[in-house]
C-alpha cells in the first residue's frame, strides 16, 4: 500500500534522512517514532510528494508520489504536523472547501466526525485554540474516506478525553480496512493503535518491529515510596536496577521483568507508587545504546 | 486551473480588491470633478508649470498639459496614484497567494487534494490577474462615467479611445510587474522575504523611472525599468508606440508567470 525505498535527502546543514526504507501493508496501522528533529516530518513530506528525494522513492499504491502529482491524493488523507489554515475562513468554510477540492458532495461523514470531536465549526480559524485546529485538521484528513491516512503528530494539543476519541476513530477506520501511517514522539500514543512501528533517530531508521516486541523492549521507571525506611533499604538491595534513592523513595528501572518487580514490592508496605514519564530515548535506552555500540 | 480554488481565493481576496477598486474609482471621479474648474484656466496653469524646472514637470507628469481631461488625469492620477495602488496590490497579493501559504503551511492542504502544483500555481496567477482586471476595469468605467457626469459628455475635451489605451497599457504594465512579483513569491519559502524582494523590485523600477525623468544625465536608467514602457502623458497626446509597449509587457508578464509556475512545480516545499 505504502512503500518507502532507500529514501535519502540531505539538507545543506547536513541534517536530513539517509536510506530510509519501510513498507506499510493494507489495513495496517504503522507508527513512526522518533525524537523531535529525527526526520519523521521530512520522511512524511516525501511521502506526500512535497519534496524531491536525492535518492530513493516513496510510493502509495505503486504510484511514485513525487512523479505522479494529482492522482494519488484522491486516496490519501493528510494531517500536517503544523496546523495552519487560511486565516480568513471559519472551520466550516474550510472543511467545505476541502470537500469541494476532493470533489466530494456527501457531507454525512464530515458531520459525523464533527459531532464526535465536539467543536464549534462556525468559529473563525484565527480565533481557534491549538486543540480545536487539530480537530478541524483531523476531520479534514478523515472526511473523504481515504484508503491511506497519514498523520503527523495527530494528538498534539488534544486533551486526554479527545485523545481517547481519536484512538477510537483510528481503530474504527482500521477495522474498515483503512491503512495508517502516524508519526509521534511519544510511545504510549503509538502503543495503543499501531500494529508495527519504525524508530528513526538522526535521519536513520533504527528498527522496524511489531508493537509487542517494542513493548517488551521498553524500559519503565517506577517510583516506589515505602512506609518504612528499612523496607526501602531492603528493597534497594534486592537486586532490582535502582536508578535513584531519596529517603523512603526508590526509583527502579523495569524492562520486561514485571513479575520480579511485583513480587519484590509485594513483600513490603507501600505508601505510593508512580510511573514517571520519559522521553523516547530513555524508553528505548538500551536499544539505542546497543545500536550505537554496533556502529 | 482549479475552479474550486479559484472561487475560494477570489472570495478570500474580494474585500481587499474591491477596496482598492472603489478607492481608485472614487479618486478618478474626484479628479474629473475638479477638472472643469481647472479646464477654464489652463493657460495660467500651463505658464506656472513652464516656470518650474523641466525635470520636475517630467517626473510628475505636469507637462502633459491641462487642455484635455484625459491629459489632466494622465498626469495627476495615472502618473502616480494609480501606479502606487497597483504596485501595492501586485506585491501584496502575489506574496499572499503563494509564499504566504507555503510559509504558514496552508499549502500542504491544497497539495494534499487531487490537484497538481501546476494547477494550483496557475490558479493563483489567474486570481492575481483577475484582481488587476477588476481594479483597472472599475477605474476605466469610473473614468467614462465621470466624463458623462461631470464633463457633461463633450463640454470639455475628452478622447475616449486614448483614455482606453492608457488604461490598457497600465493594466499590462502591472500584469508584467505582477508576473515578476509572482515569480519571486513562487521561489520563496518565507513570506517576509518574498514581500521584501518583490517590493524592492517594483519600487526600484518606479524610482529608476523617476530618476531617469528628473535628470537628463541619468537618462540611461530608463532602460533598466519597465515603467519606461508606460508613459501616460505620451499615450494621451498620441505620441507613444502603444502596440510595441503592449507586446513587450505581455511577453514579459507571460514569461514571468510561466517561470514562476514551473519553478513552483519543481522545487522542494518545506510543508
Amino acid at each position: 500500500m505504502l512503500k518507502v525505498e532507500g529514501l535519502t535527502k540531505v539538507f545543506s546543514n547536513g541534517k536530513g534522512i539517509r536510506d530510509v526504507s519501510f513498507t506499510v501493508n493494507k489495513g495496517e496501522v504503522f507508527g513512526f517514532l522518533g525524537p523531535n528533529g529525527a526526520g519523521k516530518s521530512t520522511t512524511i513530506r516525501h511521502i506526500m510528494g512535497f519534496m524531491k528525494p536525492d535518492k530513493g522513492s516513496a510510493a502509495i499504491q505503486g504510484l511514485d508520489t513525487w512523479k505522479v502529482q494529482g492522482t494519488v491524493q484522491k486516496h490519501v488523507g493528510y494531517l500536517p504536523g503544523e496546523i495552519a489554515f487560511i486565516d480568513e475562513m471559519t472551520g466550516k468554510s474550510f472543511l467545505n472547501f476541502m470537500l469541494a477540492m476532493q470533489g466530494i458532495k456527501d457531507t454525512a461523514k464530515r458531520d459525523r466526525l464533527i459531532e464526535r470531536l465536539q467543536f464549534d465549526v462556525s468559529t473563525p480559524i484565527r480565533k481557534m485554540s491549538k486543540g480545536m485546529k487539530q480537530k478541524v485538521g483531523i476531520v479534514a484528513a478523515f472526511m473523504h474516506s481515504p484508503e491511506v491516512i497519514i498523520l503527523d503528530e495527530p494528538t498534539s494539543g488534544l486533551d486526554p478525553l479527545m485523545q481517547r476519541v481519536f484512538i477510537d476513530l483510528v481503530l474504527e477506520e482500521k477495522a474498515a480496512g483503512t491503512t495508517f501511517l502516524m508519526s509521534s514522539h511519544s510511545f504510549p500514543e503509538i502503543e495503543r493503535t499501531c500494529d508495527r512501528a519504525a524508530i528513526i533517530k538522526e535521519g536513520i531508521l533504527v528498527t522496524v518491529k511489531n508493537i509487542h516486541e517494542l513493548q517488551s523492549m521498553q524500559r519503565k521507571l517506577f517510583e516506589v515510596v515505602f512506609a518504612d525506611t528499612a523496607d526501602a533499604d531492603r528493597f534497594a538491595a534486592s537486586g532490582m536496577q535502582v536508578e535513584a534513592r531519596e529517603g523512603n523513595m526508590v526509583r527502579v528501572a523495569v524492562q520486561g521483568n514485571y513479575n520480579d518487580f511485583t513480587r519484590e514490592t509485594g513483600k513490603y508496605n507501600i505508601r505510593s507508587m508512580d510511573v514517571s514519564t520519559q522521553n523516547l530515548e530513555d524508553i528505548f535506552m538500551n536499544y539505542y545504546d546497543r545500536e550505537g555500540a554496533m556502529q | 486551473m482549479n475552479l474550486t480554488l479559484y472561487k475560494e481565493m477570489l472570495r478570500v481576496n474580494l474585500k481587499g480588491v474591491m477596496n482598492y477598486a472603489f478607492g481608485s474609482a472614487f479618486y478618478i471621479l474626484f479628479m474629473i470633478w475638479l477638472y472643469p474648474g481647472i479646464g477654464k484656466n489652463t493657460k495660467a496653469i500651463d505658464e506656472l508649470i513652464a516656470a518650474m524646472p523641466q525635470g520636475v514637470g517630467n517626473a510628475f507628469g505636469l507637462n502633459n498639459g491641462f487642455s484635455s481631461a484625459e491629459g489632466f488625469i494622465s498626469g495627476e492620477y495615472y502618473g502616480l496614484i494609480l501606479v502606487l495602488i497597483l504596485s501595492i496590490v501586485c506585491v501584496q497579493m502575489s506574496t499572499q497567494l503563494v509564499a504566504r501559504l507555503v510559509d504558514r503551511g496552508s499549502m500542504a492542504y491544497l497539495l494534499a487534494t487531487p490537484t497538481t502544483r501546476q494547477k494550483v500555481a496557475l490558479t493563483q496567477a489567474l486570481v492575481l490577474t483577475t484582481a488587476l482586471v477588476v481594479i483597472m476595469g472599475v477605474t476605466t468605467l469610473a473614468g467614462f462615467a465621470g466624463n458623462a457626469w461631470f464633463l457633461h459628455g463633450g463640454e470639455y475635451a475628452f478622447n475616449g479611445s486614448r483614455f482606453l489605451q492608457m488604461n490598457t497599457v497600465a493594466f499590462l504594465l502591472f500584469f508584467a510587474i505582477g508576473g515578476i512579483s509572482f515569480l519571486v513569491s513562487c521561489a520563496s519559502n518565507d513570506e517576509k522575504k518574498a514581500l521584501g524582494i518583490s517590493g524592492a523590485i517594483t519600487f526600484g523600477f518606479f524610482t529608476l523611472d523617476l530618476l531617469a525623468k528628473i535628470s537628463g544625465q541619468m537618462d540611461g536608467l530608463r532602460f533598466l525599468t519597465l515603467f519606461t514602457l508606460y508613459k501616460p502623458g505620451e499615450i494621451v497626446s498620441g505620441s507613444a508606440s502603444v502596440l510595441q509597449a503592449c507586446t513587450v509587457l505581455v511577453l514579459i508578464g507571460l514569461l514571468a508567470f510561466t517561470l514562476g509556475i514551473q519553478l513552483f512545480r519543481r522545487r522542494d516545499l518545506p510543508l
